[in-house]
C-alpha cells in the first residue's frame, strides 16, 4: 500500500493555493512572485498569451520531437519502397532492374513523414508537459472552468507571500 | 466581421452551458440512436449475405467493377475533409470563427473516414485476406505490394489521415475532458480522469500543448490537400476516358471541402438547436461556413466547365464521346442532379438574407450532399460503362445489397456522431474561451474583444 501511495499518490508538499477570477490579477501576482524568486505553479483554463509572457517561457522543445518524427517518417517511407523494390525488382518497360523510380515513392514518403511527425509531436506534448503525472495534484476543480490558480510551494498562511497571494484572490487554501 | 462583439455569455458560463449534453438527454436522442442502429444492423445483414453468397449479389460485373461501393468510399472521404480544413487550415489562417465549430467538424471527419475505410474492405469481398492485398506484407511468392500503384498510395493516405485526424481531435479534447472530470463524481470522474490523461492545466502544460497543436495543424494542412489528391489519382492515373485528366486533384479537393462544409452545417443545425448552443455557435460563424461552401461550390462549377472544355479541346474522340453522353446519355439524370445540386442551388448563398434563413440554408446543404454523392457516382459509372471498345460496353444499376450497405454506412456515421454528442464536449471549451472577451478586472465592466 505504501509503495502504491509512493508511486501513484499525490505529492504531499506544503504550500498555499490561491484562486483568481481575473487574468490581470493573476498576472500581477505572477510578476511579483517571479521577482521574489519563489517556486510556483500556475493553472489556467486555456492558453492566454499574456500568461506565457508573464512567465517568460522559452519556445517549447516540442518542435524537436516533430522534426525528429518527420525525418524518421520520410526515411522509413522511402526506405520501405526502395527495399521492397530491391528485394523484388518490378521491371517496367524492359528497363534494367535496379533503376529506382523515386517520384512514385514520394506519396508514401510524404504520408509516413506526416504520420510519424504527428505521433512524435503528441509524445513530445505529453512527455514535456508531464501528462499524465500521477504525483501531480489537482488543487481546485475551478481552474479547468474559468478561474486561474497559483500554487506557491513551501510556504504556509503565516508567510508574507501568502498575504500577497490573498490580496485579490477569491479563495485561498493551505496544503500540508 | 463583428464576431468579437455581442457575446451574450462570459467565459465563466462556458462549461456550464456547453456541457448540458452530458446530462440526461432528450427522448429524441434515443429515437435517433435506435434508428441509426437499425440501419447499421440492416447494412451488416446485407454484408453478411454478400460474404456468404459471394460478390455476385452486389451486382458488380464487367465492365463496371467499381460501383456504389467506391462511390461511397470517395463520398465519405470527401465529407471528412471539411473537419481538417476547419481545424487545421483555418487555425493557421487565424480564422477565429472556426473555434466554435471545429470540435464537431473534426468528430465528423473521424466518423466519416471510419465509414470510408469500410468500403474498400466491403469491396474486396474476402475481407479476411484484405490485409495481404493492402499492406506491405510479402505473399507466398515473396512478392510485395506494388508501391507504384495509386491504390497502395491510397491505403497509406487514408490510414495516415484517419490516425492524424484522430490524434488531432483527441489532443484538442484532453483539456475539455479534464473539465468534464472536474464536474463529475465517483465512477464517471474516474473514467473522464483516465480519458483526460490526468491533465492538470498548468501553464507549463499549456505552453507545450499550444506549440504541439500548431505543429499538428501545420502537418495536417498538407495532409488534407494530399489525401483527396491521392484518392483522385485512383482515377486519374488510369487511361479511362473521363478519368485521365490533370485537373482531378484540385477538383476532388474542392468537391470534398464543399461536401464537408455542407455536412457540417447539416449536422450542426439540429445539434445547436437541441443543446441550445446559439450563444456559442453563432449566426455569423455559420455565415462564414456558408461563404466557404459558396467558394468551394464555385471552384467545383469551374472544374466541371474545364472538364468539358478540355474534352472538346483535346480532340480525343473517346473523351469527347464520354462527356457528350454524360450530357444526354443513359446516365444523364445523375449528371444533371449533380450540376443542379452542386452548382446552381448553392448560388442562393450569394445573398446574405438567404444565408441567414436557416430552413433555406439547411435544405441547400442537404441537396449539396446529395449532389456530391451523385457526382462520384457519375464519374465512376459513366466512365466505366462505355470505354474504347463498343463490344465491351455494359450497363450498371445499384443492387439492393449495395443500397442497404450504403444505408448501413449512414447509420454507422450517425451512430458514432450521436455517441459523441452525448458524452463529449460538442464545442471546444478551451478554444471558445479564447475568442470570447477575456476575464480582465480592468475590462470587466466594459465588455471587450478577446484574442491577441
Amino acid at each position: 500500500m505504501a509503495i502504491l501511495r509512493r508511486l501513484f499518490g499525490s505529492r504531499q508538499r506544503q504550500g498555499v493555493f490561491a484562486l483568481y477570477e481575473y487574468l490581470d490579477d493573476a498576472i500581477a501576482v505572477i510578476t511579483k512572485l517571479r521577482a521574489q524568486g519563489d517556486k510556483f505553479d500556475v493553472f489556467t483554463p486555456t492558453y492566454y498569451h499574456e500568461l506565457e509572457a508573464a512567465l517568460g517561457y522559452e519556445p517549447s522543445k516540442v518542435r524537436w520531437f516533430t522534426l525528429t518524427g518527420a525525418l524518421l517518417g520520410v526515411t522509413f517511407g522511402f526506405g520501405l519502397c526502395l527495399l521492397t523494390d530491391y528485394d523484388w525488382p518490378l521491371v517496367v518497360g524492359g528497363k534494367t532492374a535496379g533503376i529506382y523510380s523515386l517520384p512514385a515513392y514520394v506519396v508514401i514518403g510524404f504520408e509516413m513523414m506526416i504520420l510519424l511527425g504527428a505521433i512524435a509531436t503528441i509524445l513530445g506534448v505529453l512527455l514535456l508537459g508531464k501528462v499524465p503525472n500521477p504525483k501531480g495534484r489537482i488543487y481546485s476543480t475551478q481552474t479547468t472552468d474559468s478561474r486561474f490558480g497559483i500554487y506557491v510551494y513551501g510556504i504556509d498562511d503565516k508567510h508574507a507571500t501568502a498575504k500577497l497571494l490573498q490580496e485579490r484572490s477569491v479563495e485561498l487554501e493551505v496544503f500540508r | 466581421m463583428g464576431m468579437v462583439e455581442g457575446w451574450q455569455r462570459s467565459v465563466a458560463d462556458v462549461n456550464n452551458d456547453i456541457l448540458v449534453n452530458t446530462r440526461k438527454p432528450h427522448p429524441m436522442f434515443y429515437v435517433a440512436l435506435a434508428a441509426s442502429l437499425l440501419c447499421v444492423v440492416l447494412g451488416g445483414v446485407f454484408w453478411g449475405i454478400q460474404i456468404t453468397r459471394g460478390m455476385g449479389v452486389a451486382g458488380l460485373n464487367s465492365p463496371v467493377y467499381w460501383g456504389v461501393y467506391i462511390t461511397n468510399f470517395v463520398f465519405w472521404v470527401g465529407i471528412g475533409h471539411a473537419g481538417t480544413l476547419i481545424s487545421a487550415i483555418l487555425f493557421l489562417f487565424r480564422a477565429r470563427w472556426r473555434n466554435s465549430v471545429n470540435r464537431s467538424a473534426e468528430a465528423m471527419t473521424i466518423f466519416a473516414v471510419m465509414c470510408a475505410g469500410m468500403f474498400p474492405l466491403i469491396h474486396v469481398g474476402r475481407v479476411w485476406v484484405a490485409a495481404y492485398w493492402m499492406l506491405p506484407l510479402p505473399n507466398t511468392n515473396n512478392l510485395w505490394v506494388n508501391f507504384r500503384s495509386p491504390l497502395i498510395w491510397d491505403v497509406f493516405a487514408i490510414s495516415t489521415y484517419l490516425t492524424v485526424s484522430l490524434l488531432f481531435w483527441y489532443m484538442g479534447m484532453i483539456p475539455d475532458l479534464a473539465s468534464l472530470r472536474d464536474r463529475m463524481r465517483g465512477f464517471k470522474r474516474l473514467v473522464y480522469g483516465v480519458l483526460s490523461f490526468g491533465w492538470r492545466g498548468t501553464a507549463q502544460q499549456w505552453h507545450h500543448y499550444e506549440t504541439g497543436y500548431a505543429f499538428l495543424a501545420a502537418l495536417a494542412t498538407p495532409l488534407v490537400l494530399s489525401v483527396h489528391s491521392v484518392v483522385s489519382w485512383d482515377f486519374a492515373m488510369s487511361i479511362q476516358p473521363g478519368w485521365h485528366t490533370t485537373i482531378f486533384p484540385p477538383y476532388f479537393v474542392a468537391g470534398a471541402i464543399l461536401s464537408g462544409c455542407a455536412m457540417v452545417y447539416t449536422l450542426l443545425m439540429p445539434v445547436r438547436w437541441m443543446f441550445r448552443l446559439q450563444d456559442y455557435i453563432r449566426q455569423e460563424h455559420l455565415d462564414a461556413l456558408l461563404k466557404l461552401t459558396l467558394l468551394t461550390s464555385s471552384i467545383v462549377f469551374y472544374a466541371y466547365a474545364v472538364e468539358f472544355f478540355v474534352a472538346w479541346y483535346s480532340g480525343n474522340v473517346y473523351e469527347q464521346e464520354i462527356f457528350a453522353k454524360r450530357l444526354h446519355g443513359d446516365y444523364a439524370f445523375y449528371f444533371w442532379v449533380m450540376v443542379f445540386c452542386n452548382c446552381i442551388f448553392p448560388l442562393v448563398f450569394w445573398f446574405k438574407r438567404l444565408r441567414m434563413h436557416v430552413p433555406t440554408a439547411f435544405v441547400v446543404c442537404v441537396l449539396i450532399n446529395v449532389g456530391m454523392w451523385f457526382e462520384r457516382y457519375n464519374i465512376i459509372v459513366s466512365s466505366l460503362v462505355e470505354d474504347f471498345l463498343p463490344g465491351s460496353w455494359g450497363h450498371y444499376q445499384p443492387s439492393w445489397t449495395e443500397m442497404f450497405i450504403t444505408l448501413g454506412s449512414f447509420g454507422w456515421f450517425f451512430f458514432w456522431f450521436l455517441i459523441f454528442c452525448r458524452y463529449f464536449p460538442i464545442v471546444s471549451l478551451s478554444e471558445i474561451k479564447l475568442i470570447m472577451p477575456k476575464p480582465m478586472r480592468s475590462q470587466s465592466s466594459a465588455r471587450q474583444a478577446g484574442g491577441d
